[in-house]
């Protein structure tokens, strides 16, 4: 409506501009007689519209933009959260990639170190094995030499056995007393001569 | 050893000095050395009379080579073999003959601890030692 007027008002101007001061009331109080506009009625409409326009502001308008820029204000927050959070889990998730990253890195620092230990272990084993085994086959050598000397001993001493007596059964018998007398002859020389 | 035992070992000994002659055993003397012990009996005459007869005993077997033989032995072999060992030990020695067949052939000689052995029998033994 104020716009109306306004624009009433610039018609007014534009059409007698030199019936400025006296003649301009007539004419406005023409045209509103046309336009059938009224002043109480008119400040009637306007009071009743401020009042209605104030209403809504106080009433509408007011607690909307409230809860607008309230849930501005939430979404806002949500959205630093959200970016706080999204920062947070980018650096929680780089955390966690450097320690998976340490954690890998040590495992396989601990794998080596045990394989190479491992690799120690069984070198030290196989050493170990091959050392009993030598000594096992050192023992045994040396005990079946022992044996064979021994059996040998005693194959020499039964042989030589045997022999003398076989020897002394064949001398006694087969001894002359005449070959007696002489062998007593040369033994009795050999001890005069010791 | 108890002080009758020392005295009987004392007096044995003195008893045997005096039953040698020229280094050996002259039996005159032994029989003197008895004959004094009978009549002047000691305290423990057995005791005496056993060490006696061991130095004795001793004393014949230092001065006796047994010979042991198998097979027969001539009596010249039996004195020269009493020659030589009494000029080996310095002292007369008499030469014994004794029988053993088990030396086979060849002579075993004992003086005293001393033996020489020059028999088959030995030959043998040693033989099989060394084998």
């Amino acid at each position: 409506m104020t716009s109306s007027l306004l624009l009433l008002a610039q018609v007014t101007a534009a059409a007698a501009p030199e019936h400025a001061s006296s003649g301009f009331t007539g004419q406005v109080q023409q045209i509103a007689g046309q336009f059938g506009i009224k002043g109480p009625l008119l400040l009637a409409q306007i009071v009743n519209f401020a009042i209605v326009a104030f209403l809504l502001w106080r009433f509408a308008f007011k607690p909307v933009m409230a809860t607008i820029t309230e849930r501005q204000e939430k979404i806002a927050a949500g959205l630093k959260y959200a970016e706080e959070m999204k920062a947070k889990l980018n650096a929680a998730q780089q955390s966690s990639d450097a320690q998976i990253r340490e954690a890998q890195v040590k495992g396989q620092q601990l794998i080596a170190e045990a394989q190479k230990s491992a690799k120690a272990f069984l070198e030290k084993q196989q050493q170990e094995a091959v050392e009993q085994s030598n000594a096992l086959i050192g023992k045994a050598r040396s005990a079946i030499e022992l044996e064979k000397q021994k059996m040998l001993a005693e194959a020499r001493t039964e042989i030589a056995r045997l022999v003398v007596a076989t020897t002394q059964r064949v001398l006694a018998k087969d001894l002359s007393d005449f070959e007696r007398a002489r062998y007593n002859e040369s033994a009795a020389k050999e001890l005069s001569n010791v | 050893m108890s002080a009758q035992s020392k005295k009987a070992q004392l007096l044995a000994r003195q008893l045997f000095k005096l039953s040698l002659e020229n280094g050996a055993l002259a039996p005159e003397r032994v029989t003197g050395a008895l004959a004094y012990l009978e009549q002047h009996r000691p305290a423990n005459p057995l005791l005496v009379l056993r060490a006696y007869q061991r130095l004795v005993a001793i004393e014949l077997a230092r001065s006796a080579a047994v010979v042991e033989h198998a097979g027969s032995i001539a009596d010249t072999v039996l004195q020269s073999l009493a020659g030589s060992f009494s000029a080996r030990y310095h002292r007369p020695i008499t030469a014994t003959a004794v029988a053993n067949p088990a030396l086979i052939a060849g002579l075993r000689v004992r003086v005293g601890d001393d033996l020489y052995e020059a028999s088959i029998a030995g030959q043998l033994a040693a033989l099989a030692a060394a084998v």
